[in-house]
């Protein structure tokens, strides 16, 4: 399960609100993390409940109480059938939740940008033979092997070679590190569009988390 | 059934299935679709299929014995069971390859092999998926891929799931957890298995792909063999290391395991595959060379106890005659015997 505001994995606790499952984090800053407190905060403000009402409405930019009203012309689907099971009614349902709507949903799945192989044209999926290889047995080597090597790989590249990378690949695939460094070369060499670019990126990183 | 082939890996991945989603323009997705949609859509879909050597069946002509035999073979889940909904199977004569028709997707092309070979899997998928996208209006914008009616599978409309039997991982403490934070790394998922009445299947897990939109077919299925890669490599040295540092509980349980298997008159699930859960453990690492097993009897008794719902002790049956058949079932593969 994962939250579906910031999109981060969800632990033993969580709110679903409106039929929105949130994190603790976000609920509480929406504030409606009423269960997460103890009983004697609530003892403790007066009418806790109605105080913080207007900072739903406020802050919760997200949870559009309309939701219900905006619908698919030609299936019914609403937008909060949408939210709360991710299921679809029809092909048009995906103009008519434009597509801001579905990038917040899509959050999950990384990027936006379909990468598929077209309709009527075979993939051509070659065997990765290394990965074939036969597993050893060794514990502690695997505990970290993976992640080690792929980070080892990162400094080692020069500047240009960050640059290109960072140009065309998937920027989720990089830590948020690599990126501002990549934005401060991206601006001395006066790539502004990549900078902003990557200024984006960190910018809705830190405001997801 | 096809699970009883060899594969590679086989013991610690159980099986690997490939979901191929697509859908036909001009209807609404199944969830919204009237009678008369579905009927038109199984007759498009059967139409196309016409030259690819695939059997067609409908749900609702179908009777309890053949719907037990769609289930066995993890073609569909248990409430297909009692069903008769207007969906539709296309089953090929290659064994674990089917098409799904009206149930999430008009069009859900199924592939499973036992053991990791994924390619495989999804070579055979892709090339029925082909046929029907150069035979029919498939929904697709090139913004989103293929269009489905779940928002998770649009993209590539690809769920890669890969059956796991991981005993040493979850009985070595804090494993799981790692492991389940290493797979996110991934960007895939790592989900215990439950059976169909709730109870948790010990030692099974579940993995499966999370994104398929701005990922290609090829980075799936390479990732697919990286993750599964960790998985094999952190699981035998779990087992390794539970069997060395307590090689006598381990071969005490798994001759325990091993002689209430041979021997039970009744048996539920869960206690079945607790029991083979231990097997698995000890199989590689302490002496068996009392016990009459391989691989390949510990596989076939995993699926068979885990989907044999047979005519006879199917519907309708008390539970007790359900947990005989069960323990008879047991009993005979334990032997070596050919059991259905």
């Amino acid at each position: 399960m994962r939250c579906s505001r910031c999109g981060a994995q969800i632990g033993n606790s969580y709110v679903r609100f409106n039929g929105v499952l949130l994190c603790e984090d976000c609920a509480r800053e929406l504030k409606v993390d009423e269960v997460f407190r103890r009983q004697n905060s609530l003892f403790d403000q007066a009418f806790p409940m109605l105080g913080d009402f207007p900072g739903v409405f406020s802050s919760g930019s997200d949870l559009d109480f309309a939701n219900a009203k905006i619908r698919c012309p030609r299936c019914g689907t609403t937008l909060r059938e949408l939210e709360s099971g991710g299921q679809l009614g029809c092909i048009e349902c995906y103009n008519t939740f434009n597509e801001s709507i579905l990038k917040d949903i899509l959050k999950r799945q990384g990027s936006s940008e379909y990468m598929g192989r077209k309709p009527g044209e075979a993939a051509n999926i070659k065997l990765n033979t290394k990965a074939e290889a036969a597993p050893s047995d060794d514990k502690q080597e695997t505990a970290e092997a993976a992640p080690s090597k792929e980070e080892a790989k990162q400094p080692e590249t020069k500047q240009e070679d960050i640059l290109e990378k960072v140009k065309d690949a998937d920027l989720s695939g990089f830590t948020d590190l690599e990126i501002e460094d990549a934005m401060k070369k991206a601006a001395a060499a006066e790539d502004y569009a990549l900078a902003v670019k990557l200024r984006d990126e960190l910018k809705s990183r830190k405001e997801g988390n | 059934m096809w699970y009883e082939n060899d594969g590679k890996n086989m013991d610690v991945v159980l099986s690997t299935k490939i979901i191929l989603n697509r859908n036909i323009k001009g209807f609404p997705f199944p969830p919204k679709m009237s009678d008369s949609d579905r009927e038109n859509v199984l007759g498009m879909v059967r139409q196309a299929a016409g030259s690819m050597d695939l059997n067609f069946v409908r749900t609702d002509e179908l009777d309890d014995a053949a719907k037990a035999d769609l289930y066995n073979q993890f073609f569909s889940g248990y409430a297909f069971l009692n069903s008769d909904a207007k969906t539709g199977y296309l089953i090929s004569k290659t064994e674990g390859l089917g098409v799904v028709i009206n149930n999430t997707d008009h069009i859900s092309i199924v592939s499973m092999v036992p053991g990791t070979d994924v390619a495989t899997a999804y070579k055979r998928a892709d090339e029925l998926a082909v046929k029907f996208e150069q035979s029919m209006d498939i929904a697709y914008s090139d913004k989103f891929g293929f269009l489905t009616s779940q928002i998770k599978s649009v993209g590539t409309g690809m769920q890669l799931i890969m059956t796991l039997a991981l005993p040493g991982i979850e009985k070595t403490e804090g494993a799981v957890n790692v492991l389940a934070r290493r797979v996110e790394k991934y960007d895939w998922q790592l989900i215990p298995m439950t059976h169909q009445d709730g109870i948790r299947e010990s030692g099974i897990y579940i993995l499966t792909n999370v994104a398929t939109l701005g990922v290609t077919e090829q980075e799936i299925i390479d990732k697919a063999q990286k993750v599964q890669d960790d998985i094999i490599k952190l699981e035998k040295s779990c087992r390794k290391n539970i069997c060395t540092k307590k090689k006598g509980i381990v071969e005490d349980q798994y001759y325990r395991a091993y002689a209430t298997l041979s021997y039970c008159r009744r048996i539920e699930t869960a206690e079945a595959l607790t029991l083979i859960n231990w097997l698995r453990l000890g199989q590689d690492y302490v002496d068996t060379s009392e016990a009459n097993l391989d691989w390949k009897k510990i596989n076939k008794l995993t699926q068979k106890v885990r989907r044999n719902y047979s005519d006879s002790a199917g519907k309708g049956s008390r539970p007790k005659d359900k947990s005989m058949a069960r323990a008879a079932l047991i009993r005979d593969i334990m032997k070596g015997g050919q059991a259905s």
